[in-house]
């Protein structure tokens, strides 16, 4: 199914706003937070710690479901709960089977599953029914919605143009 | 009173004389203050109604009795567009009166997932200390090893001493070493990133011992309306994306690129834009606070010279403003590492500017001397000094430093010698433009307005400015448009009935100079803008969402209802969210009149130049006729000719309760 669309994330892009996570818990909480959204912006500020003096950096980065192909939480849950979506392709956790056993947290290389208190099961980003909040809410373009075999393409693109201005730039000097 | 959804439903209380806190039901504290959460929203309406109900006469503001006030909205930390606000109110050190600010980046939507809409606190601890807020556990930690340290080792230190879990989990408002050393116009600062600049809280944080307040919350903010207020959100940024004529500009730049073509700014908007393409201005991208669909800051590296390597979030317009314009500061390098210094010493950068700019007159004029100075030439344009002064400042070290950390106004007061008559301030506090009378009407009427004093960020209207003949070649090269159409645009966004509209602009539709020269319409300008931002202060949201470039044509009151209506299952409307905004700005004017017999008198610059005719701008050969728009401006409101809230005014705007004791002119 090559055209099962991944969500796709551009640091470069990014602006670290974190609209992505109010709209997603917005949207599958019917409540705003931080610590409930399914997708996880990750941040170092490094201006907000460091003195004067200090090197220091400010990075925006990404964590949520990749959707996997060979999906771990998909193979060790016990009661197979965890199904895949026909239409989205996204991986979908069957609350009615769901006994909240955590081994597909175990599983998960991302860590982007996660126990939910009050239900006492887990939850993880489904794709809002194909239609992901957290990249409509993207007003920076950072979070793409983008079939599984184009993904590569707009980071690619983006260093490709970096490395045209770098060879035409050291050409000036003396010929590559 | 059951509590509407998009609060978080707790208010705390910290005392620190005692460490003891206290956690209430918001709408129990609400019914202790008298306040109609329809009436008074958050932010700066719960700041000014606690100040109200907690002081009914002046106080000392660095003695304990004094309160810090953090208050979010219902706004707050919701999938609303810029909703990682919050204002923190105080007496303010420098005017005695009412003090507010408004920051951002995550403390406040953080405060607000801990489960708190208000945080207050009050006394004075014996030592040192910070305040950790861990959702609902309070714990008072010592912070004598902390005291001392400038912004960024603090927040280190702190989030370190505390264990986060992750990076950015915990965050830290903090005081710095200008607040310790009670500099009185010395911000806390969030994160090393964001300021409530203009509060002078952060020297009344060193009064009370209080180093910093740190923050995790884990919880969520209950909405009567979820899928329904991203929807709205969803086409409240579509819309303004779309349609605000700066904001492609802006979203390609950050915050201050497009200055130049709206302002009279000594570098070209050329320069400016130019400079980035090439890459010379060191900005590598723009960061944004909580659901921020246009981000202000820039993320910036010097790449050469002296600061080689040195990064910052900033690049904000006050700072680029004042070292361009108050400090003479030319080189990008150099305000950059201005700014950061600043922002690690804990200075307002516009008081601190025009502190230092003013004492550089002084110093030319004789009236202060080399022995004053400890031995320094003062200068504009050399950021040595300048950064030097700032550091003497922070520390209140050296005659000089300890006389300009009480800002210009006290220290005209004590140097004398006709220094007050070239003083920059309002009531005290300092405002940023130097020359009031070449700028435009409307943003100068605000610092005289201003309830925070001598001030533009409760008005900061540019119609005037952003239209005038000089700048309309730079439209067309930096927004592709004339500036007749930008004009004509602004005019048809501009969120405002068309029978005011009507009042302000009156029948032309095109770029009007004899409006632009002339004082029609601008009172009432005036006053529908300090309305607005009373009101998105009150919400609480970014200005920037109202007032991408001030022309005040982004978000207005009708997006603000809707949105508002999906969080809380309200039905307001424009009308009743102006009035809002009204009633706020009418209570800080009662406020400061009660407590500092604020009144016409006192709507006056210390500056006397103001009163002489231009030499330049749009009043250029005349004297501006201050006393005529400020007379139009009182009736408009409904005040006295006196400045006064009239009895007739205060009926109106349900606020006859309140202020039944106090001795109003009755008016009709």
């Amino acid at each position: 199914m090559d055209e099962e669309k991944v969500i796709v994330f551009d640091p470069h892009y990014c602006s670290g706003c974190m609209y992505c996570m109010t709209a997603c818990s917005t949207y599958n909480n019917g409540a705003t937070s931080l610590s409930k959204s399914r997708i996880h912006i990750v941040r170092h500020e490094g201006h907000a710690i460091t003195k004067m003096t200090d090197e220091d950096d400010l990075i925006f980065d990404v964590i949520t479901c990749q959707q996997c192909d060979q999906p771990y939480c998909l193979y060790l849950c016990p009661v197979l709960a965890v199904e895949r979506d026909n239409e989205t392709g996204a991986l979908m956790i069957n609350q009615d089977k769901c006994v909240g056993c955590r081994m597909c947290m175990v599983g998960c290389p991302f860590g982007v599953i996660l126990y939910d208190l009050n239900r006492k099961q887990v939850v993880k980003c489904e794709l809002c029914g194909g239609d992901p909040q957290c990249v409509r809410f993207c007003a920076s373009g950072a979070l793409q919605f983008l079939p599984k075999n184009l993904a590569h393409l707009q980071k690619r693109d983006r260093l490709a143009r970096k490395m045209i201005q770098l060879r035409s730039k050291a050409s000036e000097e003396e010929p590559i | 009173m059951s509590i509407p959804a998009g609060y978080a439903g707790n208010v705390l209380i910290i005392n620190l004389d005692n460490e003891k806190t206290e956690i209430l039901p918001i709408d129990k504290f609400w019914a202790n203050y008298g306040i109609d959460p329809k009436q008074w929203l958050g932010g700066d309406g719960v700041i000014t109604k606690i100040l109200w109900e907690d002081f009914s006469t002046a106080i000392e503001p660095f003695s304990p009795e004094n309160e810090i006030i953090i208050a979010t909205g219902p706004w707050t930390a919701t999938a609303a567009p810029q909703s990682g606000r919050a204002m923190l109110g105080c007496i303010d050190p420098k005017t005695g009166g009412f003090g507010s600010g408004s920051f951002g980046w995550f403390f406040p939507s953080m405060l607000k997932y801990a489960g708190f809409d208000i945080a207050i606190i009050k006394g004075k601890a014996k030592k040192p200390i910070y305040v950790f807020i861990d959702d609902r556990k309070v714990s008072f930690r010592d912070a004598s090893h902390i005291w001392g340290k400038e912004t960024g080792e603090t927040v280190r230190m702190i989030r370190e001493e505390l264990e986060e879990r992750y990076e950015g989990e915990i965050r830290v408002l903090s005081t710095s070493v200008a607040g310790e050393h009670l500099v009185k116009y010395s911000p806390p600062c969030s994160d090393g990133t964001t300021c409530p600049g203009r509060s002078g809280a952060g020297a009344v944080m060193g009064s009370k011992n209080l180093k910093a307040i740190a923050v995790r919350g884990t919880g969520e903010v209950s909405l009567f309306d979820p899928r329904g207020l991203l929807e709205s959100s969803y086409n409240a940024v579509k819309t303004f994306v779309d349609n605000e004529p700066f904001i492609k500009l802006w979203r390609e730049h950050g915050a201050t690129t497009s200055l130049g073509t709206t302002m009279d700014w000594p570098i070209s908007g050329a320069m400016l834009v130019e400079n980035r393409k090439e890459a010379d201005f060191p900005h590598l991208k723009n960061v944004g606070c909580l659901d921020c669909p246009n981000p202000c800051y820039h993320w910036l590296q010097i790449k050469e010279g002296k600061y080689s390597g040195l990064r910052h979030l900033g690049g904000h317009m006050t700072f680029l403003t004042v070292c361009l314009r108050n400090l003479g500061i030319q080189e990008f390098g150099e305000w950059i590492h201005y700014e950061r210094l600043l922002q690690e010493l804990g200075l307002d950068p516009a008081s601190f500017s025009m502190a230092y700019s003013w004492a550089v007159d002084c110093f030319e004029r004789g009236i202060l001397t080399l022995d004053d100075t400890e031995g320094i030439t003062l200068k504009r344009g050399d950021a040595e000094i300048i950064c030097e002064m700032a550091r003497r400042i922070a520390y209140r070290q050296g005659k000089l430093g300890n006389l300009l950390a009480d800002g210009v106004a006290e220290a005209s007061q004590k140097i004398g010698k006709g220094s007050e008559m070239i003083a920059p301030h309002v009531k005290g506090k300092e405002y940023i433009q130097r020359d009031v009378k070449i700028q435009a009407l409307m943003w100068s009427l605000g610092a005289l307005t201003s309830p925070r004093g001598g001030d533009w960020l409760r008005h900061h209207n540019v119609w005037e400015l952003a239209f005038q003949p000089e700048k309309r070649d730079s439209y067309p090269k930096f927004l592709g448009k004339t500036c007749a159409e930008v004009y004509e645009e602004s005019l048809k966004l501009l969120d405002m009935p068309d029978e005011l509209k009507k009042k302000i602009f009156g029948d032309s539709q095109k770029v009007d100079m004899e409006w632009i020269g002339d004082i029609k319409g601008k009172a009432l300008f005036s006053v529908w803008t300090e309305n607005l931002v009373a009101l998105f202060n009150s919400l609480v949201t970014c200005m920037f969402g109202s007032a991408t470039m001030f022309l005040m044509v982004g978000f207005g009151p009708t997006t603000y209802s809707e949105i508002l209506n999906k969080i809380t299952g309200w039905d307001t409307s424009y009308d009743e969210l102006m009035r809002i905004g009204e009633r706020v700005f009418n209570l800080q004017r009662l406020f400061n009149y009660r407590i500092k017999g604020w009144d016409h008198k006192d709507d006056t610059f210390a500056d006397k130049r103001a009163y002489e005719p231009a030499q330049m701008g749009i009043f250029k050969g005349k004297v501006v006729p201050w006393d005529e728009v400020l007379q139009e401006y009182y009736s408009i409101r409904g005040w006295s000719s006196d400045g006064i809230p009239t009895r007739a005014k205060i009926d109106e705007l349900g606020l006859g309760d309140v202020t039944k004791k106090l001795n109003l002119p009755e008016g009709d």
